[in-house]
């Protein structure tokens, strides 16, 4: 999965016709093989572009920023990048007329130690759902699989599950770096920061913890598209994907199968009614 | 004053760290989700004291917690009570931390200047005294540290109390750096071998096999100088434009001191805490009227840049960064200070 000289090429077109201010993609660190994001608004600088199995993190989330928003933007898309950049069409945080949008069709990216990542093991969309042009081969969708992490907690008896979960919580410094990191995170002002919320106190004690993570969950649940901006920005390496993934599941089985940002304009599990939806909850 | 040196090979080391953690409260990175943090332990084998500082979190947090309660109140009718008594005394008794980098203790060795400083923290300073601080020399550099191009000796450093070093011939050596280093390796559970006479001779081959494993090597007092009249460069909107604002390194960085103070109230009673926060968050300058003098990116990355290299150095004499490169390993997009700072005084 190599496509630099593709991406350069358009790129570059795009900048002599005009059409973007400014492009978003990859470029290579200096001293290891790992790949960082790069903003560029001069087009001297497209070289530094580069595309291969590496580009693994989410450029999507450089949309909500105030020197990209209202702009002309060109970015570079993977499969689960393209699905998150498609909830925040349907939430109309971004115009579709100002992105000029390379879907890549991935073939699964790798983490530090070379290995394939853990999420593009049960990833169900490899390839670009938004884009103006592709690059790739699109292999199509792929059935959806319960993530391993998930099932093996479940597994766990309940205090000991308990233990896991506490242990992930007092780890957690209160950074706020995931929810930084979510593309799908785009609120001026959020309830888990502690400066503008009177739901939270402001401590970084292990009960706010529980309740900024949960809570932050499940404003994800039925949205996350499971690209692991949050896993990688954790300073603490927290499973951060073990809550996600556990919302996705209950989605799926109760929800008619809804996966998140699959097609445009569709509004989420939440956000509509249908007879079928489940009502034994209810007393 | 010349102090002793010790010597002894890796089991030797591995007898003393083992008796240290059984007679005294010890602390040593232990692995967590696969990113080292400085726990409690009793036994050596509980903990890694030579974990890779790629993957170890700063030992800040036992001296300046993520959170810690200041004082408690509890309102009436007539009066609101205030206790400073804290359930859990916030002041530990003699603790000993096994594992830590020389860059490290040199953090706390620069946070002591700001909480000496006009407020006195009793509690930091109580900390301080009861710790020891045993430090390993790195056998190599990691991909994002510079400490040696800073403006302290890394080699001759009286951050720590005891610095172990391994030897190119094999060889560990032990060597007391303060009084209190002295003391406590006089009183040590296990009887140590006084080291030879050439042990300061392989202790330098040492650290010159380590200087010369840097990546980042930088002139100091230049880039300190250039940095004091770039405070209008555009380099920062540059710099800044890749960061996606996580708070991170301010968080992981072990001189990073801001914090923040928050009520936690439940009907009439509540705790006052003390918790971290970093000049990254819009809402740090946030003032009550609504006015925020640093509203976009560039400046607080600004503010983050030059509080570290210049204005800390002005006031204390001392750079507040380190060189230890948690905040670039931790940091998303890989944003290094080192980086930051270069392209701005070059600039």
């Amino acid at each position: 999965m190599n496509y630099t000289k593709q991406i350069q090429d358009i790129a570059s077109k795009l900048f002599t016709e005009g059409k973007i201010d400014i492009f978003i993609g990859y470029q290579q660190n200096s001293f290891d093989d790992n790949q960082v994001p790069v903003l560029i608004t001069d087009p001297a600088e497209i070289p530094k572009l580069v595309f291969s199995d590496k580009s693994v993190f989410n450029l999507t989330n450089y949309l909500k920023f105030e020197h990209t928003k209202n702009k002309r933007v060109g970015l570079v898309v993977k499969g689960c990048d393209s699905r998150s950049l498609n909830l925040l069409l349907t939430e109309k945080q971004v115009k579709r007329e100002n992105l000029y949008v390379i879907g890549v069709c991935c073939e699964g990216v790798t983490d530090d130690n070379g290995a394939k990542a853990k999420n593009c093991e049960v990833c169900v969309m490899p390839d670009p759902v938004v884009y103006d042009e592709i690059l790739g081969n699109p292999s199509g969708k792929k059935p959806y699989r319960v993530d391993p992490d998930v099932a093996e907690v479940a597994k766990m008896p309940l205090v000991e599950r308990a233990d896991y979960f506490e242990e992930i919580f007092q780890n957690c410094i209160r950074c706020n770096a995931c929810r930084h990191s979510c593309p799908l995170c785009y609120c001026s002002k959020c309830c888990i920061d502690q400066e503008t919320s009177t739901l939270y106190n402001g401590s970084n004690t292990v009960s706010s913890a529980v309740h900024a993570l949960l809570t932050w969950s499940m404003h994800l649940a039925g949205r996350c598209v499971d690209c692991r901006n949050c896993e990688k920005a954790c300073p603490s390496h927290l499973p951060l994907h073990l809550l996600h993934k556990q919302n996705e599941k209950v989605i799926f089985e109760n929800f008619q199968e809804h996966l998140s940002g699959m097609i445009a304009d569709d509004r989420g599990a939440f956000y509509k009614y249908n007879q079928k939806d489940p009502d034994d909850f209810i007393m | 004053m010349s102090f002793s040196i010790y010597e002894t090979d890796k089991q030797g080391l591995t007898a003393f760290y083992d008796a240290v953690a059984g007679k005294f409260e010890t602390y040593a990175p232990v692995e967590k989700f696969g990113k080292f943090d400085y726990r409690r332990i009793t036994k050596i084998a509980e903990g890694n004291p030579d974990s890779p500082i790629a993957a170890t979190m700063t030992v800040k947090p036992l001296f300046f917690p993520k959170s810690s309660p200041i004082l408690k109140f509890q309102e009436n009718k007539e009066e609101t009570l205030i206790s400073n008594n804290i359930e859990g005394d916030l002041s530990s008794g003699k603790r000993v931390i096994l594992g830590i980098r020389h860059c490290d203790a040199r953090g706390l060795q620069v946070l002591d200047k700001v909480y000496s400083w006009d407020f006195i923290d009793t509690d930091y300073q109580k900390k301080r005294e009861n710790t020891i601080l045993v430090s390993t020399r790195c056998d190599k550099a990691g991909v994002n540290c510079f400490c040696t191009s800073l403006d302290y000796d890394v080699e001759n450093s009286d951050a720590h109390d005891v610095k172990i070093v391994n030897g190119l011939n094999g060889k560990i050596y032990i060597k007391a750096v303060t009084q209190k280093g002295e003391d406590f390796l006089k009183e040590s559970p296990v009887s140590l071998k006084l080291a030879g006479n050439d042990s300061d001779e392989e202790m330098k081959k040492q650290y010159k096999s380590f200087e010369s494993s840097f990546r980042l090597k930088m002139n100091y007092k230049e880039i300190n100088e250039k940095l004091q009249n770039k405070f209008d460069s555009p380099e920062f909107e540059t710099i800044s434009r890749n960061c996606i604002g996580c708070n991170t390194c301010a968080f992981i960085c072990p001189t990073c001191h801001c914090f923040k103070i928050s009520d936690e109230k439940i009907r009439d009673t509540g705790v006052r805490y003390k918790s971290y926060d970093s000049c990254n968050n819009t809402y740090f300058t946030l003032m009550a009227g609504g006015h925020n003098p640093r509203p976009v990116k560039y400046r607080r990355w600004r503010q983050r840049a030059m509080h570290k290299f210049v204005y800390y150095k002005e006031r204390f004499g001392v750079n507040l960064c380190v060189g230890c490169g948690h905040c670039a390993i931790s940091c998303p997009v890989n944003i290094s200070i080192f980086e930051v700072v270069n392209k701005v005084a070059n600039s």
